[in-house]
């Protein structure tokens, strides 16, 4: 079982949809997968992935033994092998134990889970550390503007120092960098940052360029992880994601502005 | 003979002891607060004996792991403990904490009666600096005093290297900060804090690759670039050295473009 935490420090730049499209992207490869919600407090990752009629038990009630995991893993109605464990709306964010967080990652192994996703809450406080605290492998969400890189920068800093693997000095985290709420033609005019600038500011290697889009908006809106409106370019830039995460070789998509041409401008497209 | 692949050398490592007179992480993270001003990651990274035998009251349950989770928050990593009473072991072991009672009860801070942190500061002299070090460990390799870091420091990290060069394979990023107690030698954008002959040395130079930083110093020297590093030496091979002014023969810093 491999633990992925999705995290950026910076609120706002697409954790939560992240970890929906990626847990589900792995969910429609065939791998049995779980997303847990580490946002206690807030909740979000059960309304993005449409599910939060159906939350009975929480992360914090098994830690915290008023439930058992099995009872509290939301199974996904669109996609087999997919479970949500969402987060509790009214505990204090501190029941999120070190031991009791191991202990739920101990039994999902046991349950045969392939890959466990971790949506990390904002900010470098508890909730986020124990997000990071047990993943093999993270994926620093960014925008393209410098307080975002800023935050992952600091982030980065503390997948190296705060995690287990750091504290046991065994291999590091294996870190993927994506940008989301990516927009070519602010780019092209020098209002964000490319990618390019960003990759030389964190030097980590880059997993994928999520480009702005409609569809992201109103994907979570519907309750749909983003990734399974096959016709948005969002979706397809998630779905290169994943397989660039499985070791396919993907090229990057949607990263460059092509100004629209006189024929195109003249018949009102664009 | 090839060489052993496990070697035992003696070592005095850096660390702190820190004496805590109550066990509810709430009541010191309190504490730690207001000491800390809620920074996090004040220390580097250095190990810490935790001592107890300032405890009055034990209470039945004790967070041990909320305790270690507060002084790894302080950039502190917790390896042992002092003063617990017996019936806490077995819940010690589990975190992997040491029962150091036993282990030269003499080493440690006095106690501090006023504060319910006492953080006590206690760096071991420089191996080299102690003959009896150097007796101790007849076969230790040669070791050097540069500390060569292969990561980019990013935002909010700290190296801290009081004893010799920091050599930095892939830069500083803004936020970061390296401390050295002597030259500063770095690869890559050099965007953060650099600090070089932070104990006075003030033939300490810092070398950058990529020269656009926050703040350099030397020897306590320092300069900051609040309207940018000038067009003339940013992103350029810089080095940074001290030179007395030819009137006054007061040392400024001074700035050089490298030929690479």
């Amino acid at each position: 079982m491999r633990i992925v935490v999705v995290t950026s420090g910076k609120g706002g730049v697409g954790k939560t949809t992240t970890s929906a499209a990626f847990a589900t992207g792995l969910a429609l490869r065939g791998y049995k997968t779980a997303v847990i919600d580490f946002d206690v407090g807030l909740r979000n990752l059960d309304l993005i992935m449409g599910c939060e009629r159906r939350v009975v038990y929480d992360f914090v009630n098994v830690i915290q033994g008023d439930a058992k995991l099995h009872q509290a893993l939301i199974k996904d109605k669109r996609v087999e092998s997919l479970y949500i464990l969402p987060a509790s709306q009214t505990k204090d964010k501190e029941a999120l134990t070190e031991t009791g967080v191991e202990a739920v990652m101990d039994e999902l192994q046991q349950m045969g889970f392939d890959y466990v996703v971790c949506d990390s809450p904002a900010g470098i406080e508890h909730g986020a550390l124990m997000a990071m605290m047990f993943a093999d492998e993270a994926i620093v969400v960014t925008n393209p503007e410098v307080s975002s890189v800023r935050d992952s920068d600091r982030i980065l800093g503390l997948l190296q120092s705060k995690t287990r693997r750091a504290i046991e000095g065994r291999e590091p985290i294996k870190e993927h960098l994506l940008i989301t709420r990516y927009n070519p033609k602010r780019v092209e005019e020098g209002e964000m940052l490319s990618y390019k600038d960003i990759l030389e500011l964190l030097r980590v290697p880059l997993i994928g360029v999520i480009p702005e889009s409609e569809g992201v908006l109103h994907a979570s809106n519907q309750g749909e992880p983003v990734i399974l409106i096959k016709e948005d370019k969002a979706a397809q830039a998630y779905d290169d994601v994943v397989g660039r995460f499985l070791g396919e070789n993907r090229p990057l998509r949607f990263t460059t502005y092509e100004k629209p041409g006189l024929l195109k401008r003249l018949l009102g497209g664009g | 003979m090839p060489e052993p692949i496990v070697r035992f050398t003696p070592t005095n490592l850096a660390g702190f002891v820190v004496t805590l007179a109550a066990t509810s992480p709430a009541r010191l993270a309190d504490e730690l607060h207001k000491v800390f001003a809620g920074a996090n990651r004040y220390f580097a990274g250095e190990v810490a004996v935790l001592d107890f035998r300032e405890v009055t009251e034990w209470p039945t349950h004790v967070d041990w792991a909320g305790i270690a989770a507060l002084m790894r928050r302080i950039g502190l990593q917790p390896v042992g403990v002092r003063g617990v009473p017996e019936p806490f072991h077995t819940a010690l072991a589990r975190l992997n904490l040491a029962l150091l009672d036993a282990i030269s009860p003499e080493y440690g801070a006095q106690p501090t009666p006023h504060a319910t942190v006492a953080v006590a500061p206690e760096r071991t002299a420089l191996p080299a600096a102690t003959p009896e070090a150097t007796q101790a460990a007849p076969n230790d390799s040669p070791r050097s005093a540069s500390r060569i870091i292969d990561r980019p420091v990013r935002s909010g990290q700290q190296i801290h290297h009081p004893d010799g060069d920091v050599i930095l394979m892939n830069g500083v990023n803004p936020g970061g900060e390296v401390i050295a107690g002597g030259h500063i030698i770095c690869w890559g954008p050099l965007s953060g804090r650099a600090i070089a002959g932070a104990y006075g040395l003030e033939t300490a130079r810092i070398f950058a690759h990529r020269f656009q930083p926050e703040l350099v110093a030397i020897a306590g020297i320092f300069k900051t670039f609040e309207q940018g590093v000038p067009p003339v030496l940013a992103g350029k091979p810089v080095q940074v050295r001290l030179e007395p002014t030819p009137e006054t023969a007061e040392m400024r810093l001074q700035f050089d473009i490298l030929e690479l």
